[in-house]
């Protein structure tokens, strides 16, 4: 079988990381294949490659026996290669019929309306994919936006298509669905990349498999024969539960965070309890109901219904200011507008959340002297590397931001902490640090919810570990029990 | 009634034109604040191409001009150097407003503003239809301005439903990214809009000057353009929603000169500001269901 | 910490102080864009066939050639400075209000009703009266503009932008019902009683309404800058997501900056009936609006900064006049120049981001 797509020895640097270490990857017409690995396992580095976002280090790309190189996204889109995206690139006012026709030549200057609709609604009909032109996007669920990028692709002439985490939103029956559609243009033969966390789909709809972990290829089968815990020992490696920094075990106290029955828009019922001294973790593929439930816990967003309680104390409908008082602590995954003010001083951040309380503030008043003061013993403390604590936040590097975060939300001693994607985007060094500071006031007696989608962090600070899918816990496990199968399943998303 | 109909879309004329044109800038996603400036542009650029020539075409070919100036220098704050929109458009304003002046007092000596008196266009009746009973002198007996006018809500109508560029203009103002993504270029469509939004409503500053007063005064235009930009709102920006609604701002002006002319016991300044109530009002039922672009305001990404 | 602490605390105050206007070269950056307009604003005076240094140098001798000029020129300078202030402080919030010019004419009225009714009282307590009445019908039209935002989501610019209009024609109504100066056949008021005149400062024909502005300006400055609700309103201004996550109050920020800007300008509506006009006349407001969004964009939307850049305009206005009776250079030109102005600096200030 003559390959459609062949990537050759990929290799992409950034800095010191290796994203893609010397990939092979080929996709033959009428063939699906399979990518599987951890977000950061250079998944979508070896897509931006294959795209023209990303220049190759190293290594070939020959597609339809022509070689692709220092191309542009557009030239891979007329070689016949089409990428579909998790967010959908589509304009939610307009019909379907003119998000297909925007910026395509063969709509004409004029709009050829009719013409187009026709040709939709013959296409849509081939493949099975039952769109109606005329149907604003907005108005579709998101399994049928998907399908309307799905059609855009096929009828601009896409021979390879690249789905990237393409179930990660829908709903189960949409997921069939979906993978109805893909073996119609399988049998069609097109070829089709479908990248994925999900083992059970990948090992429905697949032909073959390749699997990353840390920029390599750490498994590369044929969908017969291969069973789930297989992969997902492929894509976690079974290492990692050993913790790295060691840890005593945990001698949990009195519940300080308890969530009963718990409901809010884009979260299944959620019940659980952390106690003091003890780091819950939650582990999952992103966009399983993580930022819902953080930001419901923080106040963020609004309750449905359900009960949230700190020390006792029912904080179900209190303000974020009122959660602060009864020690509620939250890092929010994004930095750059919700956690850190950019164009702040690094003291101005340091007192972000406290400017009424001293030495920040008195009454009415800032204290600027004290806040200084202060400022200057946090960035010691911390090791934040700025100049002074006038330097402007948004210029320092990533790990001194996130340590700003770090040191503001737990220079207050919190009773319970709440850490979305923590470390994420860090250095090493950073990420060390940051989670010795988890330990640290796990030992203070908090208690912590850590969120984060990377699993080996989850796994080498928590004392228990959940794994978020849809909305809820698929499962949850003591970390001495904690079997990489089985989280793979879960993250899955299927209950145990 | 005739008479205060035909009162009604005389004031409406020049709101219409330039609320048109302020549907292209925000329906790419720039908001039009500046259709004052614009307007007001437009009509001293109609103004003085009139008074050199004597010939009121050459004002009509000059106003869009005048106006596309003003469209330019908000493209390029705006849209290039990524500046809030708003003030912006305020700015816009202000430079109009003094450079018009400005130059209608250099163009004579001694610190006066030249004086004008321009030829008018004058109606132009279409033969059969302007005999018809009321709607005939109302509809088809009326100055070029008007009918462009009417016409013009056609074409706008037509380009942003029908043809390529117009749905790409439509998605810069709702998702810049998708357009980049269909090999489109955002910060372009944005640029040319601005621009073709401040020609038509230079047009629309020419109806005051060619068409009803016959001169150029300092700041003639005299908040018309807050009240277009008010219209196009209310009309969800469309081009006939924001004719209609220009039409029922015109009807309240006009209402309230002929309560003046009945001497009606009601304070002038009372009815004065009826349209202007009217605005708020409607903006404010309305509410948030007015649903904007959805990517208005926001500059794009600067590698776009 | 070490002894040394609170000393490098003192000289990091400063230098944050002096930081805020030159962050980013902020401060050189608006000095490109006022020297750009002036530029432009010189080759305009080339086109009218005049030469642009005698313009300039008669600008500034009729700015402050005399004593009597300069006092004029403060005198011009206090509306812009008390507007530009407030506005600067809205826009530093996030919120575009571009309402002064009515709020100023409101506030005028309630200055004018205020002292008219105090008609009798000493000067001690009709000025402090009446300069709160015009703060009070200020803050009370911006207070409206603030209510239909919050309530209805009508964006702040058309609110404050159609409440101008309302503002005029309500004033206008005033002045020829219950305000209005019977058979003087303008739209004005009577002349204000003598006590609620505001005095002019020893030797100058400057009153008192110069030192009000730079004590609310500076007050202003130490609200952005001391106090927590001043920080509150920076956090909003520079991200919605970070304010809510601090646990602030967006609706409680919109209204506290709006009722500031809005009692700021009425006070300097106030000043202007008390100090420049002693009676309410129609039309005194007319472009106030823009020239404080001006100032406020010139000055940084630091209040401070906004002394040094209402003076500027205050200046060019003032000295504008005998430019066009010396030269021939019409005034419109300072109107041109504040239009590039607002122009340049958007953009120098922009391109950072």
């Amino acid at each position: 079988m003559s390959m459609m797509l062949d990537m050759r020895g990929i290799v992409r640097r950034f800095g010191h990381v290796v994203a893609n270490d010397a990939i092979d990857l080929d996709v033959a017409a009428g063939e699906i294949v399979g990518l599987l690995g951890e977000n950061g396992s250079g998944k979508s580095t070896l897509m931006k490659v294959l795209f023209g976002m990303l220049p190759p280090d190293a290594g070939t790309i020959s597609f339809r026996g022509q070689p692709l190189t220092g191309h542009t996204p557009a030239a891979a889109m007329a070689a016949g290669i089409a990428m579909i995206h998790q967010h959908f690139m589509l304009v939610d006012a307009m019909t379907v019929a003119e998000n297909v026709m925007l910026g395509w030549r063969d709509a004409g200057r004029l709009l050829r309306r009719k013409e187009m609709a026709d040709r939709i609604r013959d296409v849509s009909r081939r493949f099975g994919l039952d769109l109606d032109p005329d149907a604003r996007v907005a108005a579709l669920s998101l399994g049928r936006r998907q399908r309307v990028e799905i059609l855009k692709a096929i009828l601009r002439n896409a021979e390879l298509l690249v789905l990237d985490e393409p179930t990660s939103n829908l709903a189960s029956a949409e997921v069939a669905e979906l993978l109805t559609v893909l073996r119609r243009l399988r049998q069609e033969g097109k070829g089709i990349i479908f990248i994925s966390h999900k083992l059970p789909e990948v090992l429905e709809i697949c032909d073959k498999v390749v699997v990353l972990r840390a920029g390599r290829v750490t498994g590369r089968t044929s969908v017969a024969g291969a069973s789930q815990g297989m992969l997902a020992e492929m894509m976690i490696g079974r290492d990692v539960t050993a913790p790295r920094p060691p840890m005593v075990a945990s001698s949990p106290g009195p519940a300080r965070l308890s969530v009963k029955d718990f409901l809010a828009p884009g979260l299944a019922r959620l019940s659980f309890e952390i106690r003091r001294g003890e780091i819950f973790g939650v582990a999952g593929v992103d966009g399983n109901g993580q930022i819902e439930l953080v930001e419901a816990l923080a106040g963020l967003r609004p309750a449905g219904s359900g009960a949230i309680t700190i020390d006792g104390h029912d904080v179900t409908r209190a303000s974020v200011a009122a959660r602060l008082t009864r020690g509620l602590a939250y890092m929010p995954a994004d930095r750059g507008t919700t956690a850190l003010v950019k164009t702040m001083s690094v003291a101005e951040n340091l007192m972000l959340r406290d400017s009424g309380r001293p030495p920040y503030g008195h009454g009415l008043l800032l204290t600027r002297g004290p806040a200084n003061a202060k400022a200057r013993a946090l960035m010691a403390d911390y090791d934040i590397r700025a100049r002074d604590p006038s330097f402007i936040a948004g210029r320092l590097s990533g790990g001194n931001q996130q340590k700003i975060v770090v040191a503001r939300e737990l220079d207050r001693r919190p009773a319970v902490l709440i850490a979305h994607q923590a470390a994420w985007g860090l250095d090493p060094g950073a990420t060390h640090f940051v989670l010795d500071r988890m330990l640290a006031l796990r030992e203070a007696g908090a208690a912590i919810l850590y969120v984060s989608s990377e699993l080996e962090e989850v796994l080498a600070i928590s004392d228990r570990i959940a794994v978020m899918a849809r909305g809820g816990f698929a499962g949850i496990v003591p970390r001495g029990e904690v079997d990489p199968r089985q989280l793979g399943i879960w993250m899955a998303g299927r209950a145990a | 009634m005739i008479e205060f109909l035909a009162a009604a879309i005389r004031i409406a004329t020049p709101l219409a034109l330039a609320a048109l044109g302020g549907i292209l800038s925000e329906r790419a996603g720039v908001f039009a604040v500046g259709l004052e400036g614009m307007m007001l542009a437009g009509a001293f650029a109609a103004a003085i191409g009139a008074w050199a020539t004597s010939e009121p075409i050459a004002g009509l070919l000059l106003a869009p001009l005048g106006g596309g100036v003003i469209g330019l220098a908000v493209a390029i704050v705006a849209v290039r150097f990524r500046a809030d929109n708003m003030v912006t458009g305020l700015a816009v304003n202000v430079l109009a407003l003094g450079l018009t002046s400005y130059l209608m007092r250099i163009l004579a000596s001694g610190g006066r503003p030249v004086s004008m008196r321009l030829p008018l266009l004058t109606a132009l009746p279409i033969p059969a239809l302007s005999d018809l009973p009321v709607i005939g002198p109302l509809l088809f007996a009326q100055p070029p301005l008007t009918y462009l006018t009417a016409l013009g809500c056609l074409l706008m109508t037509l380009f942003l439903n029908r043809t390529q560029a117009g749905l790409t203009l439509r998605a810069t103002g709702e998702n810049p990214e998708a357009v980049f993504a269909s090999g489109g270029h955002p910060a372009r469509v944005r640029m040319l809009a601005v621009i073709a939004c401040g020609a038509v409503a230079g047009l629309g500053g020419a109806v005051l000057t060619l068409q009803q007063v016959g001169t150029f005064t300092d700041g003639m235009t005299g908040g018309r353009g807050y009240m277009a930009l008010a219209a196009l709102i209310v009309g969800r920006w469309t081009p006939w929603g924001a004719a209609a609604a220009c039409l029922v701002f015109g009807a309240a002006e006009a209402f309230e000169l002929r309560l003046q002319s009945f001497g009606v016991p009601v304070s002038s300044y009372v009815v004065q500001m009826a349209p202007y109530l009217i605005a708020l009002t409607v903006l404010a039922g309305l509410g948030q269901s007015s649903k904007l672009p959805a990517a208005i305001g926001q500059p794009l990404p600067s590698t776009r | 910490m070490s002894d040394a602490a609170p000393a490098a605390d003192q000289t990091a105050r400063l230098q944050t102080r002096r930081l805020r206007l030159r962050r980013d070269g902020l401060g050189s950056r608006i000095g490109v864009a006022l020297l750009l307009s002036l530029l432009c604003a010189a080759a305009l005076i080339a086109l009218a066939g005049h030469n642009p240094l005698e313009a300039f140098l008669a600008i500034v001798q009729g700015a402050v050639g005399s004593q009597h000029q300069i006092g004029a020129s403060l005198n011009r300078t206090t509306p812009y400075l008390l507007s530009g202030a407030g506005v600067a402080l809205c826009f530093r919030a996030g919120i575009i209000n571009i309402g002064a010019e009515g709020q100023i004419a409101v506030g005028g009225a309630g200055a004018a009703a205020a002292a008219l009714a105090l008609a009798g009282a000493p000067s001690l307590v009709a000025i402090p009266l009446a300069l709160v009445g015009g703060a009070l019908a200020g803050s009370l039209w911006a207070g409206l503009a603030a209510a239909i935002h919050l309530g209805r989501g009508v964006h702040e610019v058309l609110v404050t932008l159609l409440l101008n209009f309302i503002a005029l024609l309500l004033v206008q109504q005033l002045l020829a019902g219950p305000l209005g100066q019977p058979g003087a056949g303008f739209l004005q008021s009577s002349l204000m009683p003598r006590s609620a005149w505001l005095s002019h400062l020893a030797g100058f024909d400057v009153h008192a309404g110069i030192l009000i502005a730079v004590v609310a300006a500076a007050a202003l400055s130490f609200v952005l800058w001391w106090t927590r609700f001043g920080f509150a309103l920076r956090v909003s201004g520079s991200s919605r997501l970070a304010a809510a996550y601090a646990g602030f109050s967006l609706a409680r920020l919109t209204w506290g900056a709006m009722l500031t800007a809005g009692a700021l300008a009425g006070l300097a509506g106030g000043i202007e009936v008390l100090g420049m006009h002693r009676r309410l006349i129609e039309g005194f407001s007319l472009g106030f609006g823009f020239k404080a969004v001006t100032v406020a964009l010139l000055g940084a939307m630091e209040p401070l900064a906004v002394v040094p850049a209402a003076l500027f305009v205050g200046l060019l206005e003032s000295g504008s006049l005998a430019m066009q009776r010396q030269i021939g250079v019409p005034t419109a030109l300072i109107t041109v120049i504040e239009g590039l102005t607002m122009l340049f600096v958007l953009a120098a200030t922009a391109a950072r981001r």
